[in-house]
């Protein structure tokens, strides 16, 4: 039997992934496997690529339909992260669209299939990525008498501040009271953890997601609206991430740089409220809505932003503010977020605080000295934000479980 | 035994192009390359059938009349993708019965937003008029007969003789659409109302199944037509593009226009007229007033401006475009002034609304976006364009002034 297998438990994977859960998934097995440690992953679905690095196991249910190549629903966006919604699709995989009893058979499916790949398979530990596949890791846990990592990405209290599905809170508390040991993506996230769920706080290990490095490029080789000052947010255009803010802070911003011109890169359930809103506040021509973007154009725009904003009302980690900051982008980022901590050098500021926001874009707009030292600051930061890292950390906890 | 005064419609907007963020401030065309594949489908579906078939019955029926409007937009398409269109509206003219009308170049909403923009695109327009067709037109409608008090005035200070309107219950008071009237203005001018339901009737409703009245016949047309009195007069006005585009081919229409026009003829005391022959011997002060105070159109139920104007993604990209008249003159940069004039055009807007129901299936079935957030975001974003344009523009200008 080998000692260093592990038995991961997911639930989606790029390309398929609504948003942070599949890059991080990716990233850190990439980053643990090794000739030592074989990797099983669980997917509720038929991975239609091919992965050296690790075996993935189909664990899709006959009733979700043949040969499916999704998550039967995207567990974090109404908008799954493709260019275009088609809206057939959304009815089945949009989660809020789906019946609590619906939700449950679903994930109690999963729960069935993955506990039959289990079987015969050699392992030391079980790890399982956020609420859709703690109840497997549970049962698996009991069955094999094998350590259950938990690893918490987000919460239902960030996705639905004003309250969530009571079953998913209820998921995500069994996991982690369950488990031997609770992953948190960050000190953030791991506050939440302790305060909202009454998780031990030394159950709890802080691993902050990691990055692949990009190609650096040069900041002025996208050339479109030139010189004119580009203010980007890019992300899900829903409550949890503050557009609403991003907006009220153009309206603000310009009253000093009235040349500035605002984009706003995503798609999401407040799209068309958020039209309005521009249009209302007499912001046409002035914030912009790229739509959704992705590879190429997502690195042009990161890259061309002269300031990134990322007003989340809570954010676990926040990866879109390293991929920005990468892009030698000066950000600030929401308080709530785990990525202000791999970030201290970014401007925090409360997702609430246009005043502050408005004078810290002024500022880097204005003062080109400052926004080279926020940028140099930042990429000395960002050599520290690894995968390697994340894997080494998540490598001490299962060492720790094992001894 | 009334008298018919047909006008049809002829316009193509420019519609826009798939623009995005990534072009702002770059070389990439406000305007899409499917204009040109639009206007050559529409005019193999109707233009050229239907202007055929008019140049035919102009031909065999003297006493045959009508009058046409043309935008200025729609007739540079045409000279760019259809040049034959332009050949058969010349060989209308040629036969003395058509009547050619005066309205903005750029189909634009000009007489609300802007007085020197919009006696500059009437005047453009005439140009045009004149260049092509070797023709003075008298009579004007405004972009979608849009309407008021002060549209009048203006249009009166411009010199035509009368205006084309819509005849809208709540200022018309139950009085008959089938008179005359005067404008509401100083110096009056004659109106001629739309009568709405006659017109729909062909324009709307004739392959409507669920009409209860389908299918329409030419004598059932004419029963209708000829309630009226020798002294009335049935203005059928309506888009030319009613003839093989939004009523197909395949549902008789040429057929029906063909033989209304005909049987219609041959009965002594039926007269078709053109508007310039209406107003010839009025006697304006005579003539009943049509006081119309806030403006009125031919669109869609509420027979306002609602269809253009009416949500906060049309008023603040329409407001936004009409801010930028004193700055992008100051450019005298003729091919920016050109493009914000296109933008004018009053089917941008249209694409934005967000009105439902049965007026908003016809919002979409023009509409070259698949909803009109997507039209707004488009135009919002070529809006940024144009005035990064501008600036720099007039920023140059102040440079080499110094």
């Amino acid at each position: 039997m080998n000692k260093n297998n592990i038995f991961m438990i997911g639930w989606e994977y790029p390309p398929h992934n609504s948003g942070g859960l599949g890059v991080a998934c990716h990233g850190l097995t990439t980053a643990l496997s090794s000739p030592s440690n074989k990797i099983y992953f669980s997917l509720p679905y038929k991975y239609s690529g091919s992965l050296k690095h690790m075996t993935l196991l189909d664990c899709s249910h006959p009733d979700w339909g043949n040969d499916i190549e999704q998550p039967p629903f995207f567990a974090y966006d109404h908008f799954p992260a493709l260019d275009r919604v088609d809206p057939a699709n959304l009815a089945v995989n949009d989660l809020s669209l789906l019946s609590q009893s619906e939700l449950e058979k679903q994930v109690s499916q999963y729960h069935d299939q993955v506990i039959n790949n289990s079987k015969k398979k050699d392992f030391s530990v079980i790890h399982a990525h956020d609420w859709m596949s703690f109840p497997a890791g549970m049962s698996l846990k009991q069955k094999s008498g094998k350590p259950l990592v938990a690893h918490i990405h987000s919460t239902e209290f960030d996705r639905s501040p004003v309250g969530g599905s009571q079953y998913i809170i209820k998921s995500e508390y069994d996991g982690m009271k369950f488990a031997d040991r609770v992953i948190a993506v960050s000190a953030y996230t791991k506050k939440i953890l302790v305060d909202k769920y009454g998780i031990d706080h030394q159950k709890i290990t802080v691993v902050h997601n990691g990055i692949d490095p990009v190609e650096k490029t040069d900041h002025g080789e996208h050339h479109f609206a030139q010189a004119r000052p580009v203010i980007v947010f890019m992300g899900r255009l829903t409550g949890q991430k503050g557009p609403e803010y991003f907006l009220d802070l153009a309206q603000s911003v310009l009253h000093y740089l009235p040349e500035a011109i605002f984009i706003v890169a995503g798609n999401g359930d407040l799209y068309q409220e958020l039209l309005f809103t521009t249009a209302h506040k007499g912001l046409s021509s002035k914030v912009l809505f790229s739509g959704f973007v992705r590879d190429r154009q997502k690195a042009k725009l990161l890259d061309r932003a002269d300031v990134f904003v990322m007003p989340s009302l809570s954010e676990p980690f926040g990866l879109v503010a390293v991929e920005a900051a990468q892009r030698s982008t000066p950000v600030i980022i929401s308080k709530n977020s785990g990525v202000a901590e791999v970030l201290p050098s970014s401007i925090q500021a409360d997702f609430w605080d246009i005043d502050l926001m408005t004078q810290s874009i002024v500022e880097l707009i204005k003062n080109k000295q400052l926004s080279q030292d926020v940028v140099k600051n930042q990429n000395i930061e960002l050599e520290n934000v690894t995968w390697k890292s994340a894997a080494q950390k998540v490598t001490e906890v299962y060492q720790q479980l094992a001894s | 035994m009334p008298q018919i005064c047909f006008y049809f419609q002829l316009h193509q907007p420019y519609r826009l192009s798939d623009f995005n963020v990534f072009d702002l401030n770059n070389e990439a065309d406000y305007f899409s390359k499917d204009n040109k594949t639009i206007f050559q489908k529409v005019s193999n579906k109707s233009y050229r059938p239907m202007l055929g078939l008019l140049l035919k019955l102009a031909k065999e029926h003297k006493e045959f009349k009508f009058s046409l409007s043309c935008s200025g937009v729609f007739l540079e398409q045409a000279l760019e993708f259809d040049h034959e269109v332009i050949s058969f509206i010349q060989q209308l003219v040629k036969t003395g019965q058509v009547e050619l009308l005066a309205e903005t170049y750029y189909h634009s909403l000009a007489g609300l937003y802007s007085r020197s923009e919009f006696s500059l695109q009437v005047k453009k327009h005439n140009d045009l008029i004149k260049e092509l067709f070797d023709y003075q037109p008298v009579i004007f409608r405004n972009s979608e007969l849009i309407y008021n008090n002060y549209i009048a005035e203006q249009v009166e200070t411009m010199g035509y003789q009368a205006i084309l309107t819509e005849a809208v219950e709540r200022y018309l008071h139950g009085r008959d659409r089938t008179k005359p009237y005067q404008s509401y203005t100083e110096k009056p001018l004659p109106l001629l109302l739309k009568h709405a339901p006659l017109s729909d009737d062909i324009a709307f409703r004739f392959s409507n199944k669920s009409w209860p009245e389908h299918p329409l016949t030419v004598e059932k047309y004419l029963r209708w037509v000829e309630v009226y009195p020798e002294d009335h007069l049935v203005n059928l006005f309506m888009d030319f593009e009613t003839f093989g585009e939004h009523q197909w081919e395949d549902t008789g229409i040429f057929q029906f226009f063909e033989r209304f026009i005909s049987e219609f003829i041959l009965r002594d005391y039926n007269r078709f007229v053109t508007p310039r022959e209406v107003v010839k011997d009025l006697e304006v002060s005579q003539l009943p007033v049509y006081d119309v105070p806030e403006p009125i159109s031919w669109a869609d139920v509420d027979r306002d401006l609602t269809a253009w104007v009416d949500n906060d993604l049309q008023k603040d990209t329409i407001n936004k475009v009409y801010e930028l008249e004193s700055l992008v003159l100051k450019t005298a940069n003729s091919q920016l002034i050109e493009k914000w004039r296109r933008l004018q055009t009053s089917d941008n807007f249209y694409y934005m609304c967000t009105k439902w129901s049965n007026d908003g299936d016809v919002h979409a079935y023009f509409s070259p976006f698949e909803t009109p957030f997507e039209a707004y975001r488009h135009f919002s974003i070529v809006l940024a364009d144009l005035i990064i344009k501008i600036e720099s523009e007039n920023q140059l200008e102040h440079l080499t002034a110094k």
